[in-house]
């Protein structure tokens, strides 16, 4: 009898993986007992040192086994520059992408008033402590063009208006070796009306 | 009024996405001849979708659907038109629009009125006019697409016309009453209920009061459960107050 509800709670614990429903958690809880033991046992070990040992940086708010991720604690970086993105991928797909040697901070999502995410959700009184005690000059809002990244972005502005501080935003545009036939119209009216001056 | 089978080309906008298992959507759109329609779109999450950046709020298009019940599955996205770039105290009101459709309207309940209506609201909201009266304006007719309209022109106990200098008390489900300082109606000028009716608002005291009736009446039938883009718009507008 207890087995089988050691069983359930193993299902039932299984089903918190997104994508995971009913079925798959019953096929995974039983492949994990019958042929896979061991793995059972690291998988087990790596979640409960993982969920004690990562935290997020008191700095940028991204996932970091320090208190202040190694990204933030670099002296290297250029202080005055701050980056604003929505995931801890974004800030990878930037650091991989661009030169840019300044500090970022991670909202960890955005602003999605139909799923209840407001500011407080999204870390923005921790970005407001940031503004008073360090020494930013220009903040890069990197949130994703998206109807959702536009309000995030919009509200950040009006938050940083009164310090002084610039705001810029990524451009939007066409892909670099597209072609303009095959780009969807909302993104090329944006690049359009986005153009610049040669 | 369960969706067909098979729909082509139907005018709709997105209301909602939220993402769904790794490379897929869940939407909520509402359409012309369809009313509001829940639906999947698999596959748009991935680098080579043609359809990822077209499946946006406040986006004309025109999506093609199959199968019956709670959700069906996209088959087609294209374009309708150029989108509506609402940025700002625009979008937020565009989020709040959204939020009341998906709130009162019934999955698969036509309404093409309101479907133009909400149109018009949009652009004008993109175009940058007075969002207050915009919004009392579309909340006006969403109650009356609904079949909650709002008694603005005649008393409710007495049947007379109202007058602009005389103020009432508006009873929810019942109409404008004599002002009496026990009713549990909201108070407002005669004033306010005629030009809310010609869809005008010209002055402060109009919109205030209209501003403070919707929000009674839309609370009775949204329930408890508070909207979050009103949210949104109150902390912005602080911020925006105190920036200034």
């Amino acid at each position: 009898m207890s087995a089988a509800t050691l069983i359930e709670q193993l299902i039932e614990a299984l089903r918190c993986l997104p994508g995971v429903g009913p079925k798959s958690a019953r096929r995974v809880a039983f492949h994990l007992l019958e042929r896979d033991r061991h793995g059972a046992r690291r998988l087990a070990e790596a979640l409960l040192s993982a969920v004690e040992g990562v935290h997020h940086c008191q700095s940028c708010r991204t996932l970091s086994e320090s208190p202040v991720c190694a990204l933030c604690a670099n002296p290297q970086r250029n202080r005055e520059q701050l980056c604003i993105v929505e995931t801890p991928v974004d800030a990878q797909a930037i650091e991989r992408a661009t030169n840019y040697r300044g500090l970022y901070f991670v909202l960890m999502g955005r602003l999605s008033p139909l799923d209840g995410i407001g500011p407080s959700d999204i870390g923005l009184d921790q970005l407001e402590k940031r503004l008073t005690a360090e020494p930013i000059q220009e903040i890069i809002l990197a949130t994703n063009p998206t109807v959702e990244g536009e309000a995030t972005a919009h509200y950040i502005n009006e938050l940083v208006r009164p310090r002084n501080i610039k705001v810029t935003r990524i451009a939007h545009g066409v892909p670099l070796g597209g072609e303009l036939e095959y780009v969807d119209s909302s993104t090329l009216s944006h690049a359009f009306s986005g153009r610049r001056e040669l | 009024m369960s969706p067909s089978h098979r729909v082509l080309l139907e005018p709709s906008v997105v209301l909602h996405h939220r993402p769904y298992r790794d490379t897929s959507v869940i939407l909520e759109l509402f359409t012309r001849s369809h009313g509001r329609v829940g639906a999947i779109a698999r596959g748009v999450r991935t680098e080579k979708s043609k359809w990822a950046g077209a499946l946006q709020s406040f986006r004309p298009l025109l999506i093609s659907w199959s199968g019956r019940g709670e959700l069906v599955n996209v088959n087609a996205v294209e374009d309708d038109g150029a989108a509506l770039f609402l940025s700002g105290v625009a979008l937020t009101c565009g989020f709040y629009v959204n939020e009341l459709l998906l709130r009162l309207l019934e999955r698969n309940d036509s309404h093409s009125d309101l479907f133009q209506i909400y149109w018009n609201t949009v652009t004008r909201l993109g175009q940058g006019d007075e969002p207050d009266i915009t919004l009392r304006i579309f909340e006006r007719h969403l109650l009356q697409e609904l079949g909650y309209g709002l008694q603005l022109d005649r008393c409710a106990d007495r049947g007379v016309p109202i007058e602009p200098d005389v103020r009432y008390s508006y009873e929810i489900e019942r109409g404008p009453v004599a002002y009496n300082e026990n009713s549990y109606g909201v108070s407002v000028l005669g004033s306010t209920l005629l030009s809310l009716a010609r869809n005008e608002l010209k002055n402060e005291t109009a919109r205030r009061e209209s501003k403070r009736l919707m929000r009674a009446v839309l609370g009775h039938y949204l329930g408890d459960k508070p909207l979050h883009s009103r949210e949104l718009m109150q902390r912005s507008s602080a911020l925006i107050t105190k920036a200034s």
